[in-house]
């Protein structure tokens, strides 16, 4: 909402300095976003004439003039192609800043030839776009004056964020009101308009009559105004509505429009020789066809209000005017109107239209129906001073509400609120000044909310018009800290666990993410079957679907990063992976990729890649970081349709609880997104891991074996299909006391032992707790884990 | 004593012989060993009448002292000479590196874990839900009926699936965890819900994803004096300042009443924002009463219990703290922006240990 300083002072009697309004708007609530300055802005500019000019004797596109800037004539080279002797313009001295470059002038050479200052154009000046030319300035303007002064430019416009229930704000009355009651000035009676009337109103309105007409509109007020002259408005209507930002475009729309943002009424008038008969206000009918102001056509639902004739909607009530009946220059006989439209009902209609209006703005957040006269007298004086006229009677179709209402304000209960005890005089003046009706004293008051504001409908609202008019400074600064504490438990297990496991894996090298929830439908064939993720209204196609993986956006993180040059990449991500649109259908995962150069080749290192083997150590260190003790992991061959069949596993705790799953991303992902490189991931339920499964946080018994461990090492060479996990599982079983621990340290694939063995090279270590093995001992267990591996393996131990 | 004054000669020799560690060790053996020339001197002795045993024995540990005199020191120096060599043998050229590098922990999960260490010394407990909502919990419940105006500001995402006849959102704010929250508990409620929230908007200063903390605090007491110390304790610990200046302008949010929005003073230093100094204002949270309507659709008589609730954008916490000028760098996963505004894994933020540092 934009206003001026001195329209303001049209509605408030103050002395307050421009500072004192407009920090009082924000401390009330009436946020100020902008304040312009015009004198501020455009201060330094002066009306000049040129009173020669001639070609730049170094270019041909530019002049050199001569400029009489009030009793003295400077030298200006100036390029704009209008340019001529005895034209005034708009002249800009050294040391002015051009308001669209912020540039402060110097005096300077242009191709050798000295120039003082600038004629400028209105782009500029930040008027408008055009700088085709520079401003050419009426004859009758004063060489050598200010141009804020020939423009009347000495205001400053401010404009205020309305939040959604302030509707009674959305007028520089109201807003005048509730400076008023913040203690900035007193508000001005408006006056009501008196004028003589001439008959009836000759036009027949009336309401289509059906059950449901309150759903739309409440009352239709409207003057019939005969005999008018349509013209351009005078210059002080002009003046007031370019002050504000909007177009003026001929008096009897620039005075509806000025109604509209000086009272918050909404009016429209109708060129009342473009009627066809009487004047129906209707519900519309389905695909019922609407011609708009804005020269756009509308196809209209069951539902919405309009205003037809008997032929046609001429407007959308409350929303938009309608081309077929609007007011031009030879208007002479014009339908006023003034009514009161359901909010509920325009909200809904501009939803579906979008059309965005001052009026819609104003009628969807309620409009006071009592403005529905008094907007409607003051506009029909207004056009009859500017265009003529004899003025009908006013008619009103329906009913005006009655919206006033008590509320009981218990003053005890609003201190308790607030925190602040507030003197009861001080409250009650205050409310008064908001045009709150006070009937009964004593501790609690019996509040009249006037008809105006719509967003009081209980205490809690009174103590928010006290404390935003008294101001939040009153209020102390109370503890926080309560004597008893209420909570025994601060986090769920599985918030826990995404905190813990995001500190490890980083802690492990790898980089947290942090990605968007949604994710493009065709990156994630690869991990839907069936699921409905869709966005209805995604904000690009690229993010068009709830994220059924993580994979996808980490995957777009490696491309993109690759394309900044990475080439090793150690990612991770801890959030919702999505399983259906349903509310709640989600889980949260602990996502993380290795992919690229491991280890870079340097002068201790052969350069190395990422591969299953990081992700697998990667899932288990965390799942034992995760679970310390009490568990039983089992890691099983194959994963969901995404990992490489191949290099895969599904990771299993107690044998019943799915935990994730780790390997490499299926080959088909790699050739989607042309990626070169092999990419491992693993993925870890997070909800599903137990934070203790266990209630003590006793540590298990353990012994230690004070004699010596020997170890041994055997190799085998065995089919390839076998799992390193089955040589150590037998080893391990072949002397369940003494075999303490089995490693594989070394895997050989060659032509030399066949191209379907592999061999695999275990170290055994040997240790008993009671005494230091012999060397007899050691060949008795050496022979069993020998013999357990050739005889379930097949398997040949090598020498 | 002829064997004595041998001995001795051979002594002063062999000492001379001595150039290293294993011509000691041979000459211990020599003189020391089991068949050394001390030693068979000193096993002769029991032979020996006392008186004379007496007078020999004095003699022969003289000289016994003084090999190991001599073998000792020279020992000492042997040791210390190979010690030097080795050491000398052994130098690295340590301008070479190697590094193991660390990842990097996102600036969101700091701050975040920065607000709960906050809140948990406050008594607050973390409350979360999801972030498909149903529209009742993220807007009718929270006192925003379907043609409000408010709704329109929120730019909704929406779902395919409905509850209640009404189409699923993306939920817009984490206001609706105060709601969950409290239909399924009694009050009294301490708590916020840091999360991710959602609104179709997007460009330099909006990203459709984000995220905010909730606070809720539901007694029968709490007023608008605690929720001013409750965000003035907040805004002192997360900004590490005595001095926050706080100013609260009113303005509407339907789900509260008085509702107010907190400016947070700052002052600018270069590309620096130095908070609680200056006078320039950055809005940073909207607060205010809980709304006597959301009490009662959580079945919460507003008549007994009241109390106050706030909502802090995470992101914008994080740019004011850190330095971070951009929002949409926060979700552009670019890993050289990550090096440098993430954080070490192992500096989790504490009461005890410290926000930040």
């Amino acid at each position: 909402m934009k206003f001026t300083i001195s329209w303001l002072k049209e509605h408030l009697e103050t002395k307050a300095l421009d500072e004192e309004i407009i920090n009082k708007l924000t401390a009330i609530g009436l946020e100020v976003e902008e304040v312009q300055d015009a004198s501020a802005l455009y201060g330094d500019f002066l009306i000049a004439q040129v009173v020669d000019e001639e070609k730049h004797p170094n270019a041909d596109k530019l002049k050199l003039c001569k400029v009489d800037i009030g009793g003295k004539v400077v030298d200006v080279v100036c390029g704009a192609p209008n340019v001529v002797k005895g034209m005034k313009v708009v002249y800009a001295p050294p040391g002015a800043v051009i308001p669209i470059n912020q540039m402060k002038l110097k005096v300077v050479k242009i191709r050798g030839v000295e120039s003082s200052g600038m004629l400028c154009s209105e782009y500029e000046l930040g008027i408008s776009d055009s700088h085709d030319g520079i401003i050419h300035m009426p004859e009758n303007s004063n060489v050598g004056g200010l141009y804020i002064d020939q423009m009347n430019l000495n205001d400053v416009m401010i404009e205020i964020g309305i939040t959604p229930n302030r509707q009674d704000c959305l007028g520089v009355y109201g807003i005048a009101r509730d400076l008023a009651a913040a203690g900035i000035g007193e508000l001005k009676e408006i006056e009501l308009p008196k004028f003589k009337t001439v008959g009836k109103n000759p036009i027949n309105i009336l309401f289509e009559e059906t059950s449901n007409q309150k759903n739309y509109c409440s009352a239709f007020g409207s003057r019939y105004i005969k005999n008018v002259k349509n013209c351009e408005s005078p210059q002080w209507l002009k003046d007031k509505l370019s002050s504000i930002g909007l177009k003026p475009i001929s008096a009897l729309v620039d005075i509806t429009n000025y109604i509209l943002f000086d009272y918050n009424r909404p009016l429209h008038v109708y060129d009342a020789d473009k009627i066809s008969g009487d004047i129906i206000i209707r519900a519309a009918k389905k695909d019922e066809i609407f011609l708009g102001l804005d020269d756009k056509e509308y196809n209209l639902s069951e539902g919405m209000c309009v205003i037809a004739d008997e032929k046609q909607p001429l407007g959308l009530g409350g929303i938009l005017g309608g081309s077929l009946s609007a007011c031009n220059t030879n208007t002479t006989n014009v339908l006023l109107e003034s009514a009161l439209f359901i909010p509920a009902n325009i909200a809904s209609t501009g939803r579906k239209l979008f059309i965005d209006s001052d009026a819609r703005y104003r009628f969807e957040r309620g409009v006071d129906p009592n403005s529905l006269n008094i907007g409607l007298d003051r506009a029909a004086k207004l056009i009859q001073e500017i265009c003529g006229g004899e003025i009908s009677e006013s008619q009103i179709c329906g009913t005006i509400p009655n919206n006033e209402h008590d509320i009981s304000f218990d003053l005890l209960k609003n201190t308790n609120r607030l925190g602040v005890e507030i003197d009861q005089s001080e409250i009650e003046s205050m409310l008064k000044k908001l045009g709150i009706k006070i009937t009964s004293k004593k501790d609690n008051l019996i509040c009249t909310i006037p008809s105006w504001r719509h967003d009081i409908h209980g205490e809690a609202d009174l103590s928010e018009e006290v404390i935003r008019l008294k101001g939040f400074d009153a209020i102390p600064v109370l503890p926080v800290r309560t004597e008893k504490r209420i909570n025994e438990k601060i986090l769920s297990d599985s918030y826990k666990n995404s905190l813990r496991s995001k500190r490890f894996l980083a802690h492990r090298g790898s980089n947290e993410l942090i990605t968007w929830s949604f994710t493009s439908s065709k990156d994630s064939k690869f991990y839907i079957d069936d699921q409905k993720l869709e966005i209805q209204n995604p904000i690009s196609e690229e993010l068009d679907i709830l994220r059924p993986s993580l994979i996808p956006n980490l995957l777009n993180a490696v491309k993109k990063n690759s394309s900044r040059g990475f080439e090793s990449f150690s990612l991770f991500e801890v959030g919702n992976q999505f399983f259906s649109d349903q509310s709640g259908d989600q889980k949260n995962i602990a996502c993380g990729l290795r992919a690229g150069i491991k280890f870079e080749k340097s002068w201790r290192t052969e350069k190395t890649h990422y591969d299953t083997y990081d992700v697998k150590d990667d899932i288990l260190t965390l799942t034992d970081h995760l679970i310390p003790q009490n568990k039983k992991i089992e890691i099983n061959a194959g994963a969901p349709k995404w990992y490489h069949p191949g290099r895969s596993a599904t990771v299993m705790l107690n044998k019943k609880t799915v935990l994730g799953y780790f390997g490499e991303l299926h080959p088909k992902i790699m050739k989607f997104y042309k990626i070169k490189s092999r990419i491992s991931v693993f993925e870890l339920f997070l909800d599903e891991v137990p934070t203790k499964l266990k209630k003590t946080t006793n540590k298990e018994n353990y012994i230690v074996s004070d004699f010596q461990a020997v170890d041994r090492d055997f190799a085998f060479t065995i089919d390839k299909e076998i799992e390193g996990k089955i040589l150590i599982n037998l080893a391990l079983k072949a002397d369940e006391k003494l075999v303490k621990n089995v490693e594989i340290f070394d895997v050989f694939e060659g032509e030399s032992i066949g191209i379907d063995k592999k061999s695999l090279a275990i170290k055994v270590t040997l240790q008993a707790f009671d005494r230091t093995l012999n060397e007899t001992e050691i060949q008795e267990v050496s022979a069993k884990i020998v013999d357990s591996i050739q005889q379930k393996t097949a398997g040949v131990v090598r020498s | 004593m002829s064997n004595l004054n041998s001995i001795s000669k051979n002594i002063e020799s062999e000492k001379k012989l001595v150039k290293d560690i294993e011509t000691l060790e041979k000459m211990r053996l020599q003189f020391l060993g089991k068949k050394g020339e001390i030693t068979i001197l000193m096993k002769d002795l029991g032979k020996m009448d006392p008186k004379e045993r007496k007078a020999k024995a004095e003699e022969l540990n003289k000289i016994k002292d003084s090999v190991n005199n001599f073998i000792n020191s020279k020992s000492d120096e042997f040791e210390d000479e190979l010690m030097s060599n080795q050491l000398a043998s052994e130098k690295q050229d340590l301008t070479l590196d190697s590094k193991i590098s660390d990842g990097r922990i996102h600036p969101i999960t700091q701050v975040i874990d920065e607000v709960i260490a906050i809140f948990t010394d406050l008594d607050f407990c973390v409350a979360e839900g999801p972030e498909v909502e149903t529209d009742y919990n993220n807007f009718t419940a929270l006192n925003t009926s379907e043609n409000h105006p408010a709704r329109q500001m929120h730019d909704t995402f929406y779902v395919n699936s409905e509850t209640d006849g009404m189409l699923n959102v993306l939920r817009t704010h984490t206001s609706p965890v105060q709601i969950r929250s409290m239909l399924e508990g009694k009050p009294p409620f301490r708590l916020i819900a840091p999360g991710k929230t959602y609104r179709c908007d997007n460009d330099q200063t909006h990203t459709p994803m984000f995220h905010q903390v909730e606070g809720l605090v539901i007694d029968k007491t709490s007023n608008m004096g605690h929720l001013k110390g409750c965000l003035e304790t907040f805004l002192k610990e997360f900004f590490e300042t005595d001095t926050p200046k706080m100013r609260f302008r009113p303005s509407h949010f339907p789900f509260t009443e008085p509702s107010a929005e907190v400016d947070i003073g700052y002052r600018k230093d270069g590309n620096q924002i130095i908070i609680g100094e200056g006078d320039s204002w950055l809005e940073i949270l909207g607060c205010g009463m809980v709304h006597p309507n959301v009490l009662k659709n959580v079945n919460i008589d507003p008549d007994e219990y009241q109390g106050y609730a706030f909502g802090v954008g995470i992101e914008r916490l994080a740019m004011l703290k850190y330095g971070i000028s951009d929002l949409r760098t926060f979700y552009d996963n670019d890993l050289r922006w990550l090096k440098h505004f993430g954080f070490i894994p192992l500096d989790i933020p504490s009461i005890s240990g410290g926000l930040s540092r």
